[in-house]
């Protein structure tokens, strides 16, 4: 910045550069293994240098599984999830940050308890719900007596069903529904100064303009953090695009990448072609990364107020 | 009446089964991937092709827990495939839960002609009801065997072991002959050193023969030769007569005799098809039954690998389907396919011989497969060499690999590992009973 | 903390009533089911269930072996969150100073969040095998130091090293997003007012990036207790001897794999429990120390 400091530099660089190998490293030893053959991956001792078989190893891994295509489905998908979290956790944590009402806390607990249980545990009743989106409120007008009442009365049974197995509503809703987001955006908003709350009400603009005009642009960067963070997990989606897809039209990429590293007991000891998944992951990392370089225009300092 | 609201996200579905409306189309969800999940994929292409009644939907899974997860939460919505590929872990839950179409029963009412008495006692037994009603079609079915390296072998003058005394004799011969190498890479498994070891040597794993007379069944092999078997392999790997080789080391038992690194690997003839494919230039190898106790009468060892359920709830134009599927793959060519794709053994004496009598099993690369034949079928099964059919087996699993891990690891003796790991996987079964509380096993 | 609030509460109901239900939808009405097991013996097929009332977790409860199971869960939690934080941390306060090469150090330390997860399996599988890679010369230095097949303390530091680092990457991107979001007017009077660099990261930036923080210490906790078992899968079955058995392995591995609904709910409970009241002791007394504005 303004002073000048070559021994604190030097330290600032060796300490990046080392936690910058520590990351780094396993990631070598992926490219490492995409460019050898399968012989060469799985020799004791192993090779720790790169080989020459990185492109027919990319060929092989792009043709075996069907990446072109996963690409547009698991694309669309990420999207989705990325803008519908954005977009919802942030007018939720509006909700909860910037209006005075008792709901507050037990609204902001409602969702964020949903951290704390993974899929894999609640895996048949959410498959239900898949199944059929109106299943909860099926069951709360029969349990409420509603349907029998109807039924009673008019003699029309209601029977609600949507269908969201195989559709990109059945893969995106289920992964927006979780609380990151809003917890994240509660705590950039609870820094935002209260003299702006009080100016944007003296000019009498409404709490819709406010989120508008001043949140949205002041939030940019925590925006492109949550963006990248949300489309790469959305990517690498594996469990939930599994189960709900069984017609190969909607198939997400992570789930055709782990079918290249099968499973030990599912296949009769065959060693797994690592060096087609390596080759494969080094395919699929790319939208990521183009994702991850992309949101860094956005990773600027000086919100508040030089640039303004 | 039935007012149905129905949106259905799917309008493309509608559209592509109005397009193929001459074929019926039935569900088939398998468990096994990589090349054995490819050549499944190929039986179902091919039967696809063979007639143009009826179409048979595969997706394949990574590992039958995986199918047989997704089956059970797509069947409690009401959207499960007709047909399910299911392990031996699974058996007890899918009997108890009566939500099947036995295939005997499915066979008889579709008139399809299938001569039962042709498939291997050994392999139906399995999969059958105490009173011998065959549930489950059988399809890829393997057993333990004993893999060596015949070179090492040779070096020492010795042939493969029968016993487990030759075997500790042969440990030491070759220890002393080559102490750099590894002699026997050992990988803790519930299936070959507990299950199968209990079938061949005619000793209980549980009361009830092995869980099939009934659900108050407890563990007793804390109390049989099975201590003993592994008090021995504790001794091999504290003399160094045997080395640990499981993944979480970086290398598995099979890598660690296909690296021509260990000399003895125990593991399923499902896998002499991928050691074929992949293995050290400059190993030799061959494979022999499991051993027996000195003294004890050897038994037929117990199937492994997986077979076919038919799940209840569908129509009958989806079961005519399946039924033509399942007869199908129990044609001889169908059966060769397989065996000849996989390490797979064949499932019926008539395609056995028929295999044997063109010299399929004579050279490479399935010599030796008759081995796991062999294995299957040394005696006629009694009450002890049936098979289990023992409740939440995945979880007695880990209790057992966790309290053997103790063992080996000199926290306990064997003896107090068997005894708790009986101890839990007894409270497993009580409780297993309890969930089906008024049912009786069929 | 008192804060200038708008009135029309209508507005706010309107912002969160779509994500409470979809919440609804997918999480609450789903999930109440699941747990609704854990006080039945349930069958797996649907064939119906038994009430038992508290009887799956008394049976937990009295298991010494699950309260072995519990403290394994702390351990990797505290280990894992302290070593992904403080890495994180240091790595994005020093980028932070945008010196030459800044960008390449943001893109570098981002871009392993991107990995696929059987890749990365695969890659520690080579650096921690103790015959083959980078833990080979460890062993080849000092014999038998490093094998996690047999030693339970290094196979839980080798779950840790794992799980932490891919925590690391998402860890640095929020943290360097809130560096990034402090106004440069407050740094530049801090400078000017004669701070040096160390100083005005300990007096300026580290405590306005204290909310920041205080979201990602909650999240790598919640984290390292629900979303953990891939990582156990594939690097050690909660092996050697329940070393590395967490409380989320053992739920996945009782209900996921081994169709033990009833139990694997009753053990979710417990881990929602634990995790909820972990989560409350943080806002309830680490958020006080944190000052919003």
């Amino acid at each position: 910045m303004i002073e000048r400091t070559p021994i604190l530099n030097f330290v600032t660089h060796s300490i990046l550069v080392f936690g910058l190998f520590m990351l780094l490293l396993p990631m070598y030893l992926v490219i490492v293994a995409a460019s050898h053959s399968l012989q060469d991956v799985v020799a004791v001792p192993p090779n720790l240098l790169p080989g020459d078989q990185l492109w027919v190893n990319l060929q092989a891994a792009w043709a075996k599984g069907h990446l072109g295509e996963r690409f547009v489905t698991t694309f669309i998908v990420a999207m989705g999830v990325m803008t519908g979290k954005i977009v919802l956790s942030c007018i939720t944590a509006f909700g909860i940050v910037f209006f005075d009402h008792r709901l507050k806390m037990p609204i902001f607990w409602l969702i964020f308890i949903t951290l704390m249980l993974p899929l894999e545990v609640r895996i048949v009743p959410t498959y239900a719900v898949a199944a059929n989106a109106f299943l909860p409120f099926q069951t709360l007008l029969d349990l409420t007596g509603i349907t029998w009442l109807v039924n009673a009365l008019s003699g029309v049974e209601i029977k609600l069903e949507l269908n969201l197995l195989n559709s990109y509503a059945g893969l995106i809703l289920p992964l927006v529904a979780t609380a990151t987001g809003t917890f994240l955006y509660r705590q950039f908003f609870l820094t935002i100064p209260e003299e702006l709350v009080e100016a944007a009400k003296m000019d009498g603009a409404g709490p819709l303009r406010f989120l508008w005009d001043m949140l949205i642009p002041l939030s940019r960067t925590n925006i492109a953090a949550l963006a990248t963070i949300m489309f790469v997990y959305a990517w690498n989606q594996y469990l939930w695009p599994l189960l709900v897809v069984t017609d190969q039209s909607y198939a997400m990429i992570a789930v055709e990448l782990s079918r290249l590293v099968p499973k030990y007991s599912a296949t009769g000891g065959e060693v797994p072609k690592w060096h087609i998944a390596m080759a494969g992951t080094l395919i699929v990392m790319l939208p990521p990364i183009v994702v991850v370089v992309a949101m860094q225009r956005w990773f600027v300092r000086g919100l508040i107020n030089t640039d303004k | 009446m039935t007012f149905k609201l129905s949106l259905t996200a799917m309008a493309l579905m509608a559209a592509a089964t109005a397009a193929h409306a001459e074929k019926t189309k039935f569900d088939y969800w398998y468990g096994l991937s990589g090349d054995l999940g490819a050549v499944l994929a190929q039986t179902c292409e091919r039967f696809n092709a063979s007639q143009d009644k009826y179409e048979a939907v595969c997706t394949g899974y990574d590992g039958y827990e995986l199918v047989v997860q997704s089956a059970i939460a797509a069947f409690r919505a009401g959207k499960a495939p007709a047909l399910l590929q299911s392990f031996d872990a699974g058996t007890a839950d899918l009997m108890m839960s009566g939500q099947f179409y036995a295939v005997t029963q499915m066979m008889k009412d579709y008139n399809i002609e299938i001569n039962w008495d042709d498939y291997f006692p050994g392999i139906a037994n399995y999969y059958a009801s105490s009173k011998g009603e065959l549930f489950s079609m059988p399809f890829n079915s393997s057993t333990a065997v004993m893999y060596f390296n015949t070179d090492d072998l040779a070096a020492v003058n010795m042939p493969a072991p029968t016993t487990w005394e030759e075997f500790d004799t042969t440990l030491k011969a070759l220890k002393a002959k080559n102490p750099e190498k590894c002699a026997y890479g050992y990988e803790p498994s519930v299936w070959v050193d507990l299950e199968q070891y209990s079938s061949i040597n005619n000793v209980p794993l549980a009361t009830n023969n092995n869980g099939y007379d009934g659900l108050d069944t407890k563990y007793v092999y804390n109390t049989t030769s099975a201590v003993k078997h592994m008090e021995d392999i504790k001794g091999w790997l504290d003399a160094g007569l045997a080395e640990m080789k499981v993944s979480a080391g970086g290398m598995n038992s099979q890598e660690a005799f296909s690296q021509n690194i260990c000399s003895f690997f125990f593991g399923s003839i499902a896998n002499h098809s991928s050691l074929n494919l992949k293995h050290a230039d400059n190993l030799h190898w061959d494979v022999a039954m499991i051993p027996t106790e000195k003294g004890a009468e050897r038994h037929n060892s117990v199937v492994g690998g997986a077979s076919l359920w038919v799940l209840a709830g569908k129509t009958e134009e989806e079961y005519r389907g399946v039924a033509e599927y399942l007869k199908f793959i129990s044609t001889p060519e169908s059966i060769k396919f397989w065996v000849s794709n996989t390490g797979y053994i064949p499932v019926t004496k008539s395609a056995f011989d028929a295999l044997t009598a063109e010299g399929f099993y004579a050279a490479a690369p399935y010599k030796g497969r008759e081995t796991a034949i062999a294995s299957l079928t040394a005696t006629v099964p009694g009450p002890l060499n049936r098979g289990f059919r023992l409740g939440s087996m995945i979880q007695h699993r880990a209790e057992w690999l966790s309290e053997v891990q103790a063992a080996l690891a000199g926290q306990k003796t064997v003896q107090e590992a068997y005894d708790t790991s009986v101890e839990r996987g007894n409270a497993l079964l009580e409780k297993f009973a309890k969930t089906y509380a008024g049912k009786t096993l069929p | 903390m008192r804060r200038a609030y708008f009135k029309n509460n209508w507005v706010a109901a309107l912002m969160v009533a779509p994500q409470l239900l979809m919440v609804f939808i997918f999480f609450y009405f789903p999930t109440s089911q699941a747990l609704y097991w854990a006080f039945t013996l349930e069958q797996p097929w649907g064939g119906g269930n038994t009430w038992v009332g508290f009887e799956n977790f008394a049976a937990i409860l009295s298991d010494s072996y699950y309260w072995d199971s519990v403290w394994v869960s702390i351990v990797y939690a505290a280990g894992s969150t302290m070593l992904a934080m403080s890495m994180a941390l240091l790595l994005a306060i020093f980028s932070d100073r945008q010196l030459a090469g800044y960008k390449l150090y943001r893109v570098g330390m981002i871009w392993p969040y991107a990995i696929a997860a059987p890749a990365v399996g695969l890659a520690f599988r080579f650096i921690f095998s103790p015959g083959a890679g980078i833990m080979m010369f460890v062993n080849f230095l000092v014999p038998d130091l490093w094998n996690p097949v047999a030693s339970g303390t290094q196979a839980m530091a080798m779950v840790i090293v794992a799980g932490a680092w891919k925590q690391v990457a998402y860890n640095y991107i929020f943290f360097l997003a809130g560096l990034q979001s402090i106004p440069r007017s407050l740094i530049e009077a801090g400078a000017i007012d004669g701070a040096r660099v160390l100083r005005r990261m300990r007096d300026i930036q580290l405590p306005l990036l204290a909310p920041t923080f205080f979201f990602v210490l909650v999240i790598n906790i919640t984290d390292s207790f629900t979303d953990s078992f891939g990582i156990v899968d594939t690097m050690t079955s909660g092996g050697p001897s329940r070393a590395t058995d967490l409380m989320v392995y053992k739920i996945f591995n009782d209900g996921f794999q081994g169709l033990d609904y009833s139990g694997a709910a009753a053990q979710s409970i417990i881990l929602m429990i634990l995790v909820i009241a972990l989560t409350f002791f943080q806002f309830r007394y680490i958020e006080r120390k944190v000052h919003y504005t």
